[in-house]
């Protein structure tokens, strides 16, 4: 696996430290209005309730570019009635959308984990649709560090 | 270097059981954020889809996004009722598919 | 050596192996019956010369500051700066100034300072600022403070802001207004936001899970180029053909003063020397093949406590020397290793925690999080360097060998457990 420069990395994580712009009004407000524009297209306009979904990810993260992540859906997963799928979304990134996960009965529990890359301290929202047309959520604030060095 | 997919799940398990599977994939999950030394973005390069399925059946499905972050890992449960085989497959932007199998005894 | 040279060597070896008692579980026989020097290529660099800095890290040029290796920095000035006081500065310039951190980091690094920043993380390195205004701090007493606190505190970690070029006299004006209007305790958006309720982290990672690890890519490479043929017909496994009974507790007990070269030596300069001089292949420190092997030889020792050999007058030098190094102010902010690894420890430097030197040795080499890297420590030295604004050195560099030989002796009896996993 070959070794990235630390700019490579820098703008593979597009890490907090780097794009300090992206806390200004106008970035922050476009991105969480591209989430909320995914969610709704999920969700057929529907509004989500909010519970049932769990989300992990640490309060701090050393960095940007690999968080750990891990939703759960606490609901049925027997075959006339199981969680079917989970976005997951992000308010402060480039772009809103990081993962589906599709489940079926055979998952016999709605959790999942990944790692995902973070540009900046932001939230991140899971909504879970269920077999039945039902919708559940839950979002998490994640900060993500500033290193002591600068540049 | 290495770049074969990492599997962890048990070999055997119980009838009815919800076993724990975990992958990683070594891939460098290129956003088509970058630039590279002459200011050219660097097209982007993802593993876009995973899917697990046993005996045939889907039992978990990912699309992912260039917000997963590289070397993806995933984490997640399969529910087993009778013996088989687990198959993984990770699909690249540019078409290329890997593959993994695992067998599992189900008593 | 010659191939001729080796041939003889091994030739001599087996001889030696075959009148030798056959030790029962002994299969490093080869290697460790005559109990010879391990050979060493004594002539060339173990790294890239000349060296040149890695991509992608900054690339100033810091020659006008002390580095390990050499002394250049400015000498502190003897007495503060008399100044024109009032102070006329532009406070809303000072406040973007304090949390600039392309200016060596910013306040913030080390200092809460009110609504700075957005009191967005900031450490506790040094005293909270955000009630200076109220302190009855003179005007010259706040810009020297600024310009060069060792004027008023020759032990300082505080960087000379002003003698060492990172702000110019207007701009320290600027930010002594903006100090000046410093008058209640910071607001925090989140409790984890203050330093002082913010938890130490904790690392709870398997660092040696091949999942949760990528490093754990170079155990598996690693038995590949030990097996791997160089130019002169032999591979590793041609002496050593059980590494893993061989070297159970080898990477524990080094580095080790090396009185051929005159210096301390580590696993990944070992690693060049005896490569080159045995099968003939180059693996120059910082490269990938050279920090597979450094991991492998560590991980086959995971477990092992840490003892170095430190009897010999010479290993004792080292020591010494390595403790002056780590005591050494270099690079533009002026710091020493002991500095932030010593006297501030146990501290947030912005959002990072620093820790003592024990502990901060048994896991490498270490799989980078934020830089999907190994790096061994070697690269770790050179970038605390360039991040306090000091030139590197090569890796090889024997003052990195001192260095590195009394960080092993501090951490004296902390477990390998290597490939590690960090930020």
């Amino acid at each position: 696996m070959r070794q990235l420069s630390r700019r490579d990395a820098l703008a593979l994580g597009v890490s907090g430290a780097a794009l300090t712009f992206i806390g200004s009004d106008e970035r922050a407000s476009a991105a969480a209005k591209e989430a909320a524009d995914s969610i709704a297209q999920f969700t057929g306009g529907k509004t989500a309730e909010k519970g049932k979904v769990s989300i992990e990810l640490p309060e701090i993260a050393e960095n940007g570019n690999t968080v750990p992540l891990s939703v759960s859906v606490d609901a049925p997963m027997g075959a006339d009635n199981y969680v079917s799928e989970v976005i997951i979304v992000a308010d402060g990134n480039p772009n809103p959308g990081i993962a589906t996960f599709h489940f079926s009965p055979l998952s016999g529990k709605a959790e999942a984990s990944t790692r995902i890359r973070l540009a900046a301290t932001q939230n991140i929202i899971a909504v879970a649709k269920t077999s039945k047309g039902e919708f559940f959520t839950n979002q998490k604030l994640v900060k993500v560090t500033i290193g002591g060095c600068g540049g | 270097m290495a770049e074969k997919p990492r599997l962890k799940l048990p070999t055997e398990a119980k009838k009815g059981e919800v076993i724990e599977i975990k992958t990683l994939l070594p891939h460098v999950m290129e956003t088509g954020l970058r630039k590279d030394k002459d200011g050219k973005p660097i097209p982007r390069k993802i593993i876009n889809k995973f899917v697990c399925e046993f005996n045939g059946k889907p039992v978990f499905t990912a699309n992912l996004e260039p917000a997963v972050a590289a070397n993806p890992y995933m984490q997640f449960r399969a529910k087993v009722e009778e013996s088989g085989t687990f198959k993984f497959t990770w699909t690249d932007d540019d078409g290329t598919v890997t593959t993994a199998d695992e067998k599992i005894t189900v008593s | 050596m010659s191939r001729g040279g080796i041939l003889a060597n091994c030739a001599a070896v087996v001889l030696v192996a075959a009148g030798s008692l056959f030790v029962a579980g002994e299969s490093d026989v080869l290697a460790q019956a005559t109990k010879r020097e391990a050979p060493l290529d004594l002539k060339d660099d173990a790294s890239a010369r000349p060296w040149k800095r890695y991509s992608g890290w900054p690339t100033r040029d810091y020659s006008k500051f002390n580095t390990l290796g050499n002394l250049a920095s400015p000498s502190a000035p003897k007495e503060p700066r008399k100044i024109t006081v009032p102070i006329t500065g532009d406070a809303k310039k000072g406040a973007e100034l304090v949390a600039d951190r392309n200016r060596g980091g910013s306040c913030l690094a080390c200092h809460v300072m009110g609504p700075a920043g957005g009191a967005n993380l900031p450490g506790n390195v040094a005293p909270d600022l955000s009630e200076i205004g109220n302190a009855g701090r003179e005007d010259e007493w706040l810009f020297n403070y600024i310009y060069d606190a060792r004027v008023y505190n020759p032990d300082t970690v505080m960087p000379p802001w002003g003698s060492h070029e990172f702000f110019d006299d207007q701009e320290i004006n600027d930010m002594v207004a903006f100090l000046k209007t410093l008058k209640s305790p910071a607001v925090f958006k989140t409790e984890l936001d203050d330093p002082a309720k913010r938890p130490p982290p904790v690392e709870k990672r398997d660092n040696l899970d091949p999942i949760e690890n990528p490093a754990m890519w170079a155990v598996d490479k690693a038995p590949e180029l030990w097996k791997q043929k160089g130019a002169t017909g032999f591979s590793c496994n041609t002496c050593h053909s059980d590494p893993k009974t061989a070297f159970k507790t080898w990477a524990a007990s080094m580095p080790r003063w090396e009185p051929r070269l005159n210096k301390a030596l580590s696993v990944e300069e070992f690693v060049t020397r005896h490569a080159k001089a045995t099968t003939g292949e180059s693996w120059l420190m910082e490269t990938d093949e050279n920090r597979a092997m450094s991991v492998y030889l560590h991980f086959l020792a995971n477990g092992e406590p840490i003892k170095i050999d430190t009897s010999s007058p010479e290993a004792k030098a080292a020591i010494e020397r390595g403790k002056e190094l780590s005591a050494r102010k270099v690079g533009q902010l002026n710091m020493a290793c002991t500095d932030c690894h010593g006297k501030v420890a146990n501290n947030w430097i912005r959002g990072q925690w620093l820790g003592e030197p024990k502990g901060q040795y048994d896991h490498f080499p270490t799989w980078r999080t934020s830089l999907l890297a190994i790096w061994d420590i070697r690269q770790r030295f050179q970038w605390c360097q360039v991040n306090i604004r000091a030139d590197e050195l090569p890796p090889d560099a024997k003052e990195y060998g001192d260095l590195e030989f009394y960080l092993a002796a501090q951490n004296e009896g902390q477990k390998l457990s290597v490939p590690g996993i960090r930020h």
